[in-house]
């Protein structure tokens, strides 16, 4: 595949360090490289105090490198005169889901964001019915925020994010804080946004979540220890271990199966290749899907 | 960082304590028969110190206009037949955070934790004096009583006031240089 | 009463009572009763007239009577407060001699007075009071928090072309009204996780152990608060907000031909009332009665 466009976010050598110059640094980032090409699904997954959410905060501006540089498409995070230009290009949505609203009324939220760009009103209008189409809260437009379940609230976060019309969504531990319905409702609506054309960056603890991604960065101590995709990371299950990061629960299944049956695959990553696996050790053919497009190999 | 949205944000969630004091009625502390010592006044003083006097201004704003809400909407007492007034209720309470900010500002490089204690007693004075002096003026109550009430109210208020604001106002400080190693 | 219930904050923290009748009053423009109300706040306190503070009494109650609200329901507050009005009345007319300069003696005993003076302001008291409770109680039955914040932001957005920081107050107050309710959660939160504990709140022999007592609690509160202040501003920067230049907006408030009637009446009986303060009318009216009978 030829790539004419230049990658939408570029990182080269950022190091980050809290409380810089004082007698107490704190590094946080210590020499990252990562590109992200533009309609890419990228997982950031790594332990507490990693460097994952300096890093991510790092793609719109809200930090700027101690030293390195970020790049989003054309434009240096320093350059503070294109500081409206990356942050609609690139918009975040953040873990807690109440400390993100900032207007009482649903689609007042998801204006907010547009209003500060001074976008026309018909546009505005627009964009904030497309934005609640997108994640399904179009009946609750007029309901008061603080009255949604949380899973919701994490749901017009994204909306408020997307009403920006970037070009990339990054969040930062989005569904931490939800209950499993909602994990799952943000979780399938990440990955239509996806289909769509849209570039997620998504750092999560929530392994069944990262397996959905074309690519996953683990960090370390704020180094990139392991990336590539989900399959290559998480075959590496020692490794991830030692970094305090778990297998998706699957792929524990299938390496207990493996002590036990002989040749059973380990690379099995989601419950439907897991299924799929055992069908074929038990030589019955399985009837979730017509074709399944991630075969076990 | 842009600093006007650290004020809005700040001013916001400080007249909410405010009000959250107020409205629960926590923000009451049982004193000498039956009355009670405010701490309602407290946010706004944090405010000042943290982000400074307009800050302070707006949350005295909050903190006035609701209790002259409070006063009307769901009386309690005596004294919210006074605080139906704005000229008691409001205005005084605006001035609360400048004063207290002033304190602290004059005193810091002397000693952070003595400007931080000060700036509560000046700012909880501010409060009682300029509360008291409208009641006077308005002649509500005679010129005695209130120089009573002022000693037995205002100077436990302040009191108060200092220990709160130091308390908080420290320990942010010192988890503010250390919380972000937590977010990392 | 179980003990959970003493720290459900939640459904005790309420900023006013909405009371959805859907009258015409509920739909008038949150701007147009905002105004009212604040212009009726303006002239109850500046108001020197009794008889100019009755006409605002007899215009609430109209008022309630058209936002069909119950009346019982709106006096409820005032009948709560009737014992300690009655005493500040007396407070009034019999303690404080200020008022016995320049007026009528009416009774002395020993120390005691009372003049006309003093009887009128304290029946101003108690009519003043009243006009306050009803007339608030009226806006907030009438208004939602969200037609509030709507009210402020609108009115205040002219205010910005002359520099004022119009937007960023209107803000503030939309943020403040957006996190009592977050407040009070948290503050549960708290009490309920070290009640567990066995903290007891607000108990002890002086003010200053009170309050230490208090210190697990609200040291936390503020610190809680302010982190969650610190998620928002990060959050407000990364949807690129840069201060009021330049904004758009949703939501536009409409005026119809109501809020422009019920403008023009407000303005009218307020005129009438400052009219009749300044041109002493009580005294007159004092000074009629007391001729004919």
């Amino acid at each position: 595949m030829i790539r004419a466009e230049e990658p939408l976010i570029r990182v080269e050598g950022l190091h980050y360090t809290y409380q810089a110059g004082t007698p107490k640094p704190i590094p946080a980032l210590r020499g990252i490289d990562l590109t992200v090409q533009a309609g890419e699904y990228v997982a950031v997954i790594g332990a507490n105090g990693s460097g994952k959410s300096t890093l991510l905060r790092h793609f719109n501006a809200l930090l700027l490198p101690t030293a390195g540089n970020v790049w989003v498409t054309k434009w240096n995070t320093r350059d503070t005169v294109h500081l409206r230009d990356i942050r609609s290009t690139v918009t975040m949505v953040f873990q807690v889901p109440d400390d993100q609203i900032v207007a009482s009324v649903v689609e007042e939220d998801v204006a907010f964001g547009p209003e500060n760009l001074g976008v026309p009103e018909d546009e505005l209008h627009q964009r904030v019915d497309w934005a609640l189409a997108a994640v399904g809260l179009t009946e609750l437009r007029h309901r008061a925020s603080r009255l949604l379940s949380s899973g919701q609230k994490q749901r017009l976060a994204i909306a408020a994010a997307l009403a920006m019309q970037p070009r990339c969504l990054v969040l930062d531990e989005a569904t931490a804080m939800l209950d499993p319905a909602g994990q799952t409702q943000v979780r399938k609506i990440l990955h239509q946004l996806h289909q769509d054309g849209m570039t997620i960056i998504s750092a999560t603890h929530n392994m069944a979540e990262a397996v959905q991604a074309q690519r996953v960065v683990v960090l370390s101590e704020g180094r990139i220890a392991i990336q590539g995709d989900p399959r290559f990371v998480f075959a590496q299950e020692e490794t991830l271990h030692a970094l305090q990061l778990d297998v998706p629960y699957p792929t524990r299944m299938a390496r207990m199966l493996a002590t036990v049956i002989r040749d059973f695959p380990t690379d099995v990553l989601t419950v439907t290749e897991l299924a799929e696996a055992i069908s074929m050790h038990l030589g019955q053919p399985l009837e979730l899907r017509p074709k399944p497009t991630t075969g076990v190999r | 960082m842009s600093t006007t949205t650290r004020k809005i944000v700040i001013a916001g969630v400080m007249g909410a304590i405010s009000i959250f004091l107020g409205a629960s009625h926590l923000g009451f502390i049982p004193w000498l028969a039956g009355a009670a010592l405010t701490i309602m006044h407290v946010p706004v003083i944090i405010g000042a110190v943290l982000e400074g006097p307009v800050v302070g201004l707006a949350i005295g704003l909050i903190f006035g206009a609701f209790s002259l809400l409070q006063a009307a909407i769901a009386p309690t007492g005596p004294a919210d037949v006074w605080f139906t007034n704005p000229l008691v209720s409001i205005v005084p309470r605006l001035f609360i955070g400048p004063m207290a900010w002033l304190a602290y500002k004059a005193l810091k490089t002397t000693n952070e934790a003595l400007s931080l204690a000060i700036s509560g007693v000046v700012g909880s004075l501010t409060n009682t004096i300029l509360v008291l002096g409208v009641l006077g003026l308005y002649r509500f109550l005679p010129w005695a009583l209130i120089g009573t009430i002022a000693v037995t109210n205002g100077l436990p208020e302040a009191v108060v006031a200092a220990i709160i604001t130091l308390a908080v106002v420290a320990a942010w400080k010192r988890l503010e240089s250390g919380r972000r190693s937590s977010t990392i | 009463m179980s003990r959970r219930t003493e720290f459900e904050f939640l459904g005790r923290v309420t900023i006013g009572q909405y009371l959805p009748t859907g009258s015409a009053l509920h739909r008038l423009d949150p701007r147009t009763k905002l105004l009212v109300c604040l212009l009726l706040i303006a002239v109850v306190v500046a108001s020197q007239s009794l008889l100019g503070i009755m006409l605002l009494l007899g215009a609430v109650l109209i008022g309630l009577a058209l936002a069909r609200i119950p009346l019982s329901f709106a006096l409820s507050g005032l009948r709560a407060m009737l014992p300690y009005l009655l005493l500040l009345a007396l407070l009034q007319t019999f303690a404080i001699p200020q008022y016995a300069a320049n007026a009528t003696v009416l009774w002395r005993w020993a120390m005691l007075t009372i003049t006309d003076r003093s009887i009128l302001a304290g029946i101003l008291l108690i009519a003043r009071f009243s006009v306050m409770v009803l007339g608030l109680s009226l806006f907030s039955f009438s208004t939602t928090t969200t037609e509030l914040t709507h009210g402020i932001e609108h009115l205040l957005r002219p205010w910005q072309k002359l520099g004022l920081p119009a937007h960023e107050l209107a803000l503030t107050v939309n943020i403040a009204l957006r996190f009592v309710p977050i407040i009070a959660e948290e503050a549960e939160r708290l009490m309920k996780a070290q009640a567990s504990r066995g903290a007891d709140f607000g108990q002890g022999r002086n003010f200053i152990q009170r309050t230490r007592k208090l210190l697990p609690l609200l040291v936390p509160l503020f610190l809680v608060s302010l982190h969650r202040a610190d998620n928002l501003i990060e959050a407000m920067e990364a949807r690129c907000y840069l201060g009021g230049k330049g904004r758009t907006h949703l939501i536009h408030l409409q005026a119809h031909a109501a809020d422009y009637l019920a403008l023009a009446a407000a303005f009218a009986l307020m005129a009438l009332v400052i009219g009749l303060s300044t041109a002493n009318a009580d005294q007159l009216l004092w000074r009629l009665l007391s001729t004919y009978l």
